[in-house]
């Protein structure tokens, strides 16, 4: 267990030296440093104008969406 | 989540141009709510913004033509992940066999921020992104897809285990290794 928080520790070390020279920003573990990447990170609106398109050009279905979902 | 950043109220959100189409209102939130999860694990997991495009647009498109095979006994975002991984382990296989390369550059990174930021904090934004990637880069492609998918707070140990076929103590286990592992790594990139 001691051997566990020590590890820890060290991880939170590492992460926390290492900010962003434009702002103080700091990590206590890698799991909020990526929750934070990708709460930053959007989709480009592209994608869904794409696949609208791609939607649009395939055979209608007989059902609708959620027809297909729920009335199987 | 970190407390030090200052997010509005209220997000600006474009319109989705998935509700101009007729009887998809339901599908549109279902990309509302779940695409950026999928973009983002792309994203990190190919290191490619352009084919982490391509995947969500594709893993969608193949969600919206095969609902009928969703029976629910998952949650719809761990269905989603599972469509999302095994189409970006075909592409790094597809790469592998081609022996290619990530073609990831700046000027593509450049698309990655959030349209509304502004200029400073892209630019902080856009170097954070790089750093995390090429901690990430470091790491074997498991140990990678664990840090990943455990960040995502939807996500139970149980639901990553089904997703990557293994115990939920294995992933405890490799988890540990990961993330210590990625702190090192990460260290090096500053």
């Amino acid at each position: 267990m001691k051997h566990e928080s020590k590890q820890r520790s060290q991880e939170q070390e590492q992460l926390s030296q290492f900010t962003a020279p434009q702002a103080t920003r700091e990590f206590a573990a890698t799991d909020e440093l990526l929750r934070h990447d990708a709460a930053q990170t959007d989709v480009p609106p592209a994608v869904a104008e794409r696949l609208t398109q791609s939607i649009a050009k395939l055979p209608k279905p007989s059902r609708s969406w959620w027809e297909r979902l729920w009335k199987r | 989540m970190d407390s030090c950043v200052n997010e509005p109220a209220v997000a600006m959100t474009p319109t989705n141009p998935l509700r101009s189409l007729p009887d998809t209102a339901a599908f549109a939130d279902l990309y509302d709510e779940h695409s950026k999860a999928v973009y983002y694990l792309a994203l990190r997991f190919l290191a490619d913004p352009q084919k982490a495009e391509d995947v969500t647009h594709d893993v969608f498109l193949k969600v919206y033509r095969k609902l009928g095979e969703f029976h629910g006994d998952s949650s719809v975002r761990t269905w989603l992940y599972r469509i999302t991984i095994n189409h970006c382990q075909n592409l790094k296989q597809s790469w592998s066999s081609r022996n290619l390369i990530s073609t990831a550059d700046d000027a593509i990174w450049n698309t990655t921020a959030a349209p509304a930021e502004s200029p400073l904090h892209a630019l902080e934004t856009k170097e954070l992104g790089e750093r995390i990637q090429k901690a990430l880069d470091a790491l074997s492609e498991e140990y990678r897809l664990l840090l990943l998918l455990v960040a995502d707070e939807q996500l139970s140990y149980d639901e990553v285990a089904a997703l990557t076929d293994q115990t939920a103590d294995a992933v405890r286990g490799k988890l540990h290794r990961a993330r210590k592992a990625f702190a090192v790594h990460f260290a090096k990139t500053a």
